[in-house]
Formats: C-alpha cells, structure tokens, sequence
C-alpha cells in the first residue's frame, strides 16, 4: 500500500512515480509499445479513458492525500485543456501543491 | 387517428427503434413518416410508411455531409473529450442546422399532429417548438445520469449550453430554455433497473426493447443448425469501418481453432478466408438469430445490447468510443456481462472470457434478470399507448 508522502518531491521523482501509477493502471505490456515522457498527453498518447483516469485519481490521492486535489484540478478544466493535458502539467501541479 | 413523424439522424442504431414503433403505429391505422438528412431504403420501412428526404434543400450541403460522415470513423481514435466534441459541436449541431429548412417545410405541408425526434437529432424538437407542434423524444441508449454537471465540469456545461443557445437563436428560437428534446414525453428504449435510474423525471418513460421492423436479410440456416459447439455472437453495428479488420483479426486469433462457432455480423470481404467455424454474413436477422446463440461479444452498440439481454445472454462488451463506455458501466452493474476496453484487448483475455462467459452460470442468470426487466418495460405496446394518449391530451397550437 502507498503511504501518504509528506516529503517535498522533486520533479523527476514526481515523473517516475506518475510513470508507475500509469503502468499499474494500464498495464505493462500496453505501456512497453509507449515512450512517456513529460510531453506525453493523458488523452492522444497514453489512451486512458475515463475509467483509467479515476483509477489514477485514487493513486494520486491515496499517495498525496489531501495535499492535491487531482480531480477538483480535473473538473475545473474546459474541453481543450482535457484534450491537451499532458504528463508535464500534472507534474508542475504537483510541484505548486507542494510548495 | 394521427399523423407522427419521426425525425431521425443517418445512424442506423438510431433509426431502428423507431421503425419498429413506426410498424406498430401503422398497424393501428396512424399515419407514420420518417424524415431524414440520407436517404433510408425503402427495404428497412415497414409497409405504408414514407422517408422524406429533402433532397433540393440538403444540396448545399451535400459534401459537408459527407464529411461529417466520414469524421464519424474517427471516434474510435479519439479520447473522451475530442468524442465530445465530435459529437455535439461537428455532427449534432451542424445536422441540426442543415435540416431545418427541408424540415421546417415539410412540417407545414403535411401538418403532422405529433414529431418524435431522435435524441440526437435535434431539429426535430426545434422545428416542433418552433410551429407550436407537440413533440415526443425518442432516446435509444440508456442516458448518462450525468449528476450535476453545472457543477461538477462547470466549463464544459457552459460550453454545451452556449452550443445549443446558439443554435436555437439561430434558428429563431430566443429562449433561455434548452428546447431540443421534448420536456413531455422522452421514450426510452431499456429499462429503468438496467439503465441504473433509481428516481426518474416524470416525462421519461422506459419502455424496454422494441421490435418488429422489417429485416429481410437471408442467413444459412441449415449451417447453423449443424454446428454442434457453443455458439457465439459478434457484432460491430454498422458505423466503425476502419477498425472492423483489426477488430475481426483478433477473433479470428482467439477462436479460430476453439471447439466454439462464431456467428459475425460483417461484410466478408475483410479477409480472403476465414476459420471453418466462422459464419460470416455482411446482414443478418439478428433477432431471428440471436435466440439460438450461447453469448454475444459486441463494442456496445445499443441494439445489439438490447437483444442480448431480451433473450438472456451473456456479453463480453468491447467499448470503443461513445456512449459504450457507459453501457459497458451498466453491463457489469448488472452483473450480466464482462467488458474489456477494446485498445487493451489481449487474446488471450478474449478467448479466456468467453469461455467464462459460457461455462459460469452466474452471468446468465444476471442476464435473465435484465430480460425480466425488458419484458415488464413493456415495449411496443407500452411504447404505442404513450405516443397514442400523448397524441389525445396534446393538441397542436398557434405558433408562438
């Protein structure tokens, strides 16, 4: 189980652990055909659907807590920025949540 | 005796549910026409009713429908969002706009007493509002309940009101209602336990599967009847053309040297040869059809999901794009079926599930339950009663 982190993370580290929790959620084998990188984009390149996103929420949250609320984040946005989120956003919102 | 006219859009899976209302209707001395933006063949429409297509009015648009058409074989490409806006802001809306004029016409010239528009097509409604005409809304797959959006995704709500404003101003309607679907009759075609409604507003009515349209597609019988292993059902609706060989390659991977028959609903052209336990026809009667089949594996298309469960089936559903998703939802709510994302389909998963499917009782009980739920719906008849006393207690008024 993930314990909740109180620790300041850097963004590396925050990039291989949202790389985990995307493996885990999608399954390794459909993550081996993929390259992720922080320009990878939750929708076009990485494919989750709906489903696969609230999974990773529950990630999210079961690691940060209520330091970062993902889905309010999520909800907030229009449709071109769901369309255009990508790895590098969640991160640098991950980074303000913990400064 | 009175007059309907169903107003529906060029996907078939939409259109079918009100030819076999349609039937019905006919059969009790009402007058029934379809209006369309593709022409329909006279084949699907069942005796004495009449497609109106307005074909002079549509000529303008004739290569962006065209267009339209096409983009629709993108979905399955396309996340969430994109599919959102693929559907409402590319194809719903601009169809809309395009067949108001023939519409808006033909609604005066053969005066109807009643318009039934399709959920997603929203002309229909409008023209109804618009000529003071009473209108019903026929809605096919089970509805999102959607929560509070104007609260949980309050941007995209926004985004979705301003679309419709929009296009109701545009069409001459200044209203800060949303007047695209009735407000007084919205007929939908499962049922409310399966749809996963526990309260439902008081116009909305489940009334189960319908059924009776005319299908004149020939099937070998006498091969079905000698196959001996269980048999299983596969189909890809009529829309998605560019996945349907991937789709059907895999299988073809998973099952063809199983002891199990697979009955698809393909053109078989996609391949030069398939598996000796592969019956592969591009029509086929599948309602006739589907009573002897063991289960069904389909994206999600909601005719299909409707004659599995009205004959107790289990289903492996494959949501692709759309509303899939959310019937895949309800599919494994109800406990009657197993969904696998179609982009993260194994082979193994395939075959292994469908074995599940057939040799675990527990999924055929849950869907026999469903069947249960579809029957006490009512169907055509309850369907026919609505529309029949909503034609009574509604009268056409004076223009607004």
């Amino acid at each position: 189980m993930d314990t909740i982190t109180t620790t300041k993370l850097s963004s590396e580290e925050i990039f291989n652990l949202m790389k985990k929790f995307i493996t885990e959620v999608i399954g390794e084998e459909f993550v081996e055909e993929m390259d992720i990188t922080p320009e990878s984009s939750f929708t076009k390149d990485l494919e989750m659907d709906s489903i696969e996103i609230v999974s990773f929420s529950e990630k999210i949250k079961a690691h940060f807590g209520d330091q970062i609320d993902f889905t309010g984040w999520l909800s907030s946005m229009d449709l071109d920025q769901l369309i255009n989120l990508n790895l590098g956003m969640i991160i640098s919102y991950i980074e303000e949540c913990q400064s | 005796m009175s007059k309907f006219l169903f107003v529906v859009p060029p996907f078939f899976g939409h259109i079918s549910p009100t030819l076999s209302i349609g039937a019905s209707l006919l059969s009790r001395g009402h007058e029934v026409k379809w209006f369309g933006i593709t022409p329909l063949a006279q084949t699907h429409l069942p005796e004495g009713g009449e497609f109106i297509y307005p074909e002079t009015d549509l000529l303008p648009y004739a290569d962006e429908i065209k267009q339209i058409l096409k983009r629709q074989d993108d979905g399955p490409a396309c996340s969430g969002p994109e599919v959102m806006k693929l559907a409402l802001e590319e194809t719903y809306v601009p169809f809309a706009r395009m067949m108001m004029k023939g519409l808006n016409k033909f609604v005066d010239e053969w005066k109807p007493d009643v318009i039934i528009n399709d959920c997603i097509t929203f002309a229909g409604a409008l023209s109804a509002h618009l000529k003071g005409i009473p209108s019903v809304t026929t809605t096919p797959v089970p509805p999102d309940v959607m929560g509070d959006a104007a609260k949980n995704t309050p941007k995209i709500f926004e985004w979705q009101q301003n679309l419709i404003l929009g296009l109701q101003k545009d069409m001459g309607i200044y209203s800060d209602q949303i007047h695209i679907h009735s407000h007084r009759l919205n007929l939908v075609f499962t049922s409310q336990a399966f749809a996963g409604f526990e309260e439902k507003p008081p116009h909305m009515h489940f009334v189960g599967p319908v059924k009776g349209r005319p299908n004149s597609a020939e099937f070998d019988w006498d091969r079905l009847a000698k196959s001996t292993t269980p048999k299983v059902f596969v189909s890809l609706g009529t829309l998605l053309v560019d996945i349907r060989a991937a789709f059907f390659q895999k299988l073809i991977d998973a099952f063809a040297h199983e002891p199990i028959t697979i009955i698809a609903a393909t053109n078989p052209d996609i391949f030069e040869e398939w598996p000796d336990n592969f019956i592969v026809n591009g029509f086929v009667p599948q309602s006739e059809l589907m009573p002897y089949m063991d289960a069904v594996i389909c994206h999600g298309g909601f005719n299909t999901v409707n004659d599995t469960f009205t004959n107790g089936l289990p289903m492996l559903i494959t949501p692709i794009a759309y509303d899939h998703f959310h019937t895949a939802k309800l599919i494994e709510q109800a406990g009657c079926g197993i969904s696998i994302r179609y982009k993260r389909l194994r082979i193994s998963d395939l075959r292994n599930t469908v074995f599940e499917l057939l040799e675990n009782p527990k999924y055929r009980v849950a869907a026999q339950k469903i069947r249960e739920t579809f029957i006490e719906a009512g169907g055509n008849d309850k369907a026919v009663e609505l529309l029949e006393d909503f034609a009574k207690n509604n009268s056409v008024l004076e223009p607004a």
